[in-house]
C-alpha cells in the first residue's frame, strides 16, 4: 500500500484567480484514517482533487507511493485513488444498481469473477445487496448516496476519498458509511473524508485536519483537535467542538470528543473518587 | 389559525404503494411541529401534501381530509393556497424566482404574484428581511450569496407572504456549519416569534430546541408522535433511524455505564 | 403569522432608491423596449440592405457610435467579435473559395481556387454578421433581461413568457458548470475521456445521463417553488417599478419599425443595389 503526500501544495483557480490552496503539506500513510474539516471554501475540496489527478497543482507536488502524480493521468490514478462526490445525483446514469456498481471497474479492465466479487462485496458493505436490479432513480438519498460510495468501493482503490459522506443521510446510513470506513482501513487501505459532521469525524476518525484559507491550520488526533487549545482555531473557520468535548472541558475531564469517550471518562472519575 | 390533517393518505402518479397512509396532523396557531426519520419515511412528502403541492402540482392522489381553519382546502388551487401556507425546501438555489436582481425584489416576489398592493408589498418585504436579520442584503444579487444566506433569503420570501403556517422541508441539510447555523437560528426565532411551522430535520438537536412536539415517520405513517423531551428521548429512535440528539445519547449512555447524568445537567449548555 | 406579537424591525421602510436604478450612461438609461427595437431594427436592416457600405454605415452609425455613448466599446469589440468570429471565419472561407459565380482567379491552392467575386461576397457577408452580433452585443451589455421582462409585463406580456425567457438564458450556465461537474466524478471512476474517439464515444452517456436527468430533476424543483410562490395566480402581478419609458422613446420605435418596413418591402419589390 502507498503512502500519499503533497508538498507545498498552492492552486490558482485560473477563471476567478482564487488561491484556493496556500501552501499545503500533508502526509497520509497506509491505513490512515484522516478527516479534513472547515468551512465552505476552505480549500478542502479542492485538496482532495488534486489526489486523483483531477485538479493539477499550479505549485508544489502529489506523490503517491513515492511516484510523482504529474505523470499519471487520472484514469491511472483512479485505480489507485478513489474519489466519492457528494452529489450522487451528479453521476448515477446506469438503469440498475448492479450496472452502476460495476462502470468503476470496467473501467479499470476488471471483467469476470474478478468484477463480479468486487461489485458483490461493496454491494454488501454499503448495505445494498437486496437492491442490486433496483432502479437507481427508485432509491431515496440515503441509499442513492451509498450507492455512489459502493460504485467506488468496487474499485478497491488503495486510498478512498470521500467528500461529505454524511450529508443527506439517516442514522443508519452514517453508521454505515462509518462501518465501510472501518472495514477499509482495517485492510490497509487508506480513508480521508470531507466532513462538517463533528460527531461523525470525532468517532469515525484517527486524525484530524482543520483547514482555513487554503492552509492547514491543524492537523492532530481528535483528542487534539477538540481539545479546548484548539476551539479558538475550530471558530475561526466556524466549526464547533463535539457537546462531550464541550463538557468534558467545563468538568475539567481534558480531551473528550466522543460521547462515549466523555461517559468513560466520568465513570473513571467516579470510581476514584469511591 | 389552524391547520389539519385527517386520515389523509396520498399516491405518488405511477406508484402503487402510498407514501402517506393515515396521517392526523394538527399544526395550530404558534406551534412548531418538528418532523423526523429515516431516509424514505415520508418526510418530504408530507411536506408537499401539508403545503397542497401534492396533489396540486406534483400530481398523484390523495385521500383523507385537509383543512385550514376547519374549511376544506380540496378545491382551492395552489395560488390561493400558497397565500397561507409557505413552503421551503433543501435546495437554497433552486428556490430562487431567477428573475429578480436584487434580495429585495427576491424577498417581494411572492406578494407581487399574490397581487398585493405596492406599499403594502414593500413593507411586508422590508419586515420578513427584518425578521430574518438581513437587511443588509437588501441590494445584493440572491445569486452571489451563500448557501446559509441565499436559505434565509429563500425563508423571507416566504414569510413576506404572510402565511398562516410554515413548512419547511430539511432547511439545514445542504447548508456548511456556518450556514447550517444562520438557519438554525433564523428557525429558533421566528418559533419563539409565534410562528406556526412544521419542519423537517435529521439533525435532532435542532428539533430539540426549536420544536413543540415531534413526530417520526416509518414507512409513510406516524411511528411516534407526542411533546419533543418524549418522543427525542424514545429508545425506539434509533430503530426507527433517527439520530439521537446529543444531549439525550450522552444521557442514555450515562445511565448505561451506572454515571449519574445529573452530572452531564450543569454542562449540558456548554 | 398568527398568534404571539410578530417580530418587525422598523428600521427601513419605503421602497429602496436604488431598486431599478437608472444605468451609468443616456444610452443605457433609455427604454429597454427602445433598445431591443434597435437592435432588432439595426440586424434585419443589415440583411435587408447588403452590400458593404449599407452594414458598415450601420455597424458605425447603430453600434460603435452609441457603444462609445454608453463608454462599452472595448467590451463590445471583445464579446461581438467572440460571438462572430467561428461563423465568420467559416463563412468567410467557404465564399472566398467556393463562391459560384466565381472567375478572376486570385489564388489557387492545389484544386482550390480563390476568386475576386467570392472575396467580395465573403466581405459583404462578414459585414452582415458583424452588424448582428454587433447589435445583439451591444443590447446585451446595456440592458438587464429583468429589466426587460418587466418593462413587456408593464405593457400586458404574460410574465410567463418573460421569466421563460430569462430562466432559458440562465439555464445554460448552470448547465455547463452541471457537466463539469458529472465530468470530473465520472473521470474519477475512471471514465477515459482522452483516449482514441471510440472510448471518448463510450463516455458520452455516463456524462449526458446525469447532465439531463438533473436538469429535469431541477426544473421540477423550481416548479414548485414557483408554484408555492403563487406564480400560477391568474391576473395582473404588482410590479415594484418599470423601467423609465418617454412618449418621444415611443415615436422614435415606431419610426424605426415603419422605415425597417418600408426597407424591407422596396428589397422585395427589388430596388437598391
Amino acid at each position: 500500500m502507498p503512502e500519499l503526500e503533497a508538498r507545498g501544495l498552492v492552486h490558482v483557480y485560473r477563471d476567478s484567480g482564487v488561491r484556493a490552496l496556500d501552501g499545503v503539506d500533508l502526509r497520509v500513510a497506509p491505513g490512515e484514517r484522516v478527516a479534513i474539516i472547515g468551512q465552505n471554501g476552505s480549500g478542502k475540496t479542492t485538496l482532495v482533487r488534486h489526489l486523483n489527478g483531477l485538479l493539477r497543482p499550479t505549485e508544489g507536488r502529489v506523490t503517491i507511493g513515492g511516484e510523482d502524480a504529474s505523470g499519471m493521468t487520472v484514469a491511472q490514478l483512479a485505480s489507485r485513488v478513489g474519489l466519492v462526490f457528494q452529489d450522487p445525483d451528479r453521476q448515477i446514469f446506469s438503469s440498475s444498481v448492479t450496472a452502476e456498481v460495476e462502470f468503476g471497474p470496467r473501467n479499470l479492465g476488471r471483467r469476470g469473477e474478478r468484477l463480479r466479487a468486487s461489485v458483490a462485496r461493496a454491494l454488501v458493505a454499503a448495505g445494498l445487496a437486496d437492491d442490486g436490479e433496483a432502479n437507481p432513480y427508485d432509491l431515496g438519498g440515503s441509499r442513492r448516496k451509498l450507492l455512489a460510495l459502493a460504485s467506488v468501493l468496487a474499485m478497491e482503490t488503495d486510498v478512498l476519498v470521500l467528500d461529505e459522506p454524511t450529508t443527506g443521510q439517516d442514522a443508519r446510513g452514517v453508521e454505515r458509511v462509518r462501518e465501510v470506513v472501518e472495514e477499509v482501513t482495517t485492510e490497509g487501505r487508506t480513508v480521508i473524508a470531507i466532513s462538517h459532521d463533528m460527531r461523525f469525524v470525532a468517532e469515525t476518525f484517527r486524525r484530524v485536519v482543520v483547514m482555513r484559507e487554503g492552509r492547514i491550520v491543524l492537523d492532530g488526533t481528535p483528542d487534539e483537535a477538540f481539545a479546548h487549545e484548539s476551539w479558538e482555531t475550530l471558530s475561526s473557520t466556524y466549526l464547533e467542538p463535539t457537546l462531550a468535548a464541550r463538557i468534558g472541558h467545563r468538568l475539567g475531564l481534558g480531551p473528550t470528543p466522543t460521547d462515549e469517550g466523555l461517559i468513560a471518562a466520568l465513570a473513571a472519575r467516579g470510581r476514584t473518587a469511591q | 389559525m389552524s391547520l389539519a390533517l385527517r386520515g389523509v393518505g396520498y399516491r405518488y402518479p405511477g406508484v402503487a404503494v402510498p407514501a402517506l397512509l393515515d396521517v392526523d396532523l394538527h399544526l395550530g396557531s404558534g406551534e412548531v411541529v418538528g418532523v423526523t426519520g429515516a431516509s424514505e419515511s415520508g418526510k418530504t412528502t408530507l411536506c408537499l401534501v401539508v403545503s397542497g403541492l401534492a396533489p396540486r402540482v406534483v400530481g398523484g392522489r390523495i385521500r383523507g381530509t385537509i383543512t385550514l381553519d376547519g374549511e376544506s382546502v380540496d378545491d382551492w388551487p395552489m395560488h390561493r393556497l400558497a397565500g397561507r401556507v409557505g413552503i421551503g425546501f433543501q435546495d437554497p438555489t433552486s428556490q430562487l424566482s431567477q428573475v429578480a436582481v436584487t434580495v429585495f425584489e427576491e424577498v417581494a416576489f411572492g406578494p407581487m404574484n399574490l397581487g398585493v398592493a405596492r406599499d403594502a408589498i414593500v413593507e411586508r418585504t422590508w419586515e420578513a428581511l427584518g425578521t430574518l436579520r438581513i437587511e443588509g442584503l437588501a441590494e445584493r444579487d440572491p445569486r452571489r450569496l451563500s448557501g446559509g444566506q441565499q436559505q434565509l433569503v429563500a425563508m423571507a420570501g416566504l414569510l413576506a407572504m404572510r402565511p398562516a403556517h410554515l413548512v419547511l422541508d430539511e432547511p439545514t441539510a445542504q447548508l456548511d456549519p456556518a450556514g447550517t447555523r444562520l438557519v438554525a437560528e433564523a428557525v429558533e426565532r421566528l418559533a419563539e416569534g409565534g410562528a406556526s411551522i412544521l419542519i423537517t430535520e435529521q439533525k435532532t438537536d435542532l428539533l430539540a430546541s426549536v420544536a413543540d412536539r415531534v413526530v417520526v415517520l416509518r414507512d409513510g405513517r406516524f411511528a411516534l408522535d407526542g411533546p419533543t423531551d418524549e418522543v427525542l428521548a424514545d429508545p425506539r429512535l434509533i430503530e426507527l433511524g433517527v439520530r439521537e440528539p446529543a444531549p439525550l445519547r450522552l444521557r442514555r449512555l450515562a445511565a448505561t455505564a451506572g454515571v449519574d447524568p445529573a452530572l452531564l445537567q450543569p454542562a449540558a449548555d456548554a | 403569522m398568527a398568534g404571539r406579537e410578530r417580530l418587525t424591525r422598523a428600521s427601513h421602510s419605503g421602497l429602496p432608491e436604488w431598486l431599478g436604478r437608472p444605468g451609468p450612461s443616456a444610452y443605457h438609461r433609455l427604454n429597454p423596449l427602445t433598445k431591443a427595437t434597435l437592435a432588432t431594427v439595426t440586424a434585419v436592416a443589415a440583411v435587408a440592405l447588403g452590400g458593404l457600405v449599407g452594414p458598415a454605415l450601420l455597424v458605425i452609425g447603430a453600434v460603435l457610435i452609441p457603444a462609445v455613448a454608453a463608454g462599452v466599446l472595448g467590451r463590445l469589440l471583445r464579446l461581438s467579435l467572440l460571438l462572430a468570429l467561428p461563423i465568420a471565419i467559416s463563412a468567410f472561407l467557404v465564399n472566398l473559395f467556393f463562391f459560384p459565380g466565381g472567375r478572376t482567379e486570385l489564388l489557387r491552392i492545389g484544386p482550390i481556387v480563390a476568386t475576386a467575386e467570392g472575396l467580395g461576397f465573403a466581405l459583404e457577408i462578414l459585414a452582415r454578421i458583424l452588424a448582428i452580433s454587433g447589435a445583439v452585443t451591444l443590447f446585451y451589455l446595456t440592458t438587464r433581461p429583468s429589466d426587460l421582462v418587466l418593462d413587456l409585463e408593464r405593457r400586458g406580456v404574460s410574465p410567463r413568457i418573460g421569466f421563460v425567457a430569462n430562466a432559458s438564458v440562465q439555464a445554460v450556465p448552470a448547465m455547463v458548470e452541471r457537466a463539469v461537474q458529472i465530468t470530473a466524478a465520472q473521470r474519477a471512476r475512471g471514465l477515459d475521456t482522452e483516449g482514441s474517439p471510440l472510448r471518448r464515444a463510450r463516455g458520452i452517456l455516463p456524462i449526458v445521463g446525469p447532465v439531463i436527468l438533473g436538469s429535469i430533476a431541477e426544473v421540477e424543483e423550481r416548479t414548485m417553488a414557483l408554484e408555492a410562490r403563487a406564480f400560477g395566480r391568474p391576473g395582473r402581478r404588482t410590479l415594484l417599478w418599470a423601467p423609465h419609458d418617454t412618449a418621444a422613446e415611443g415615436v422614435v420605435r415606431w419610426l424605426l419599425l415603419a422605415g425597417l418596413l418600408v426597407l424591407v418591402v422596396a428589397r422585395l419589390a427589388g430596388v437598391g443595389p
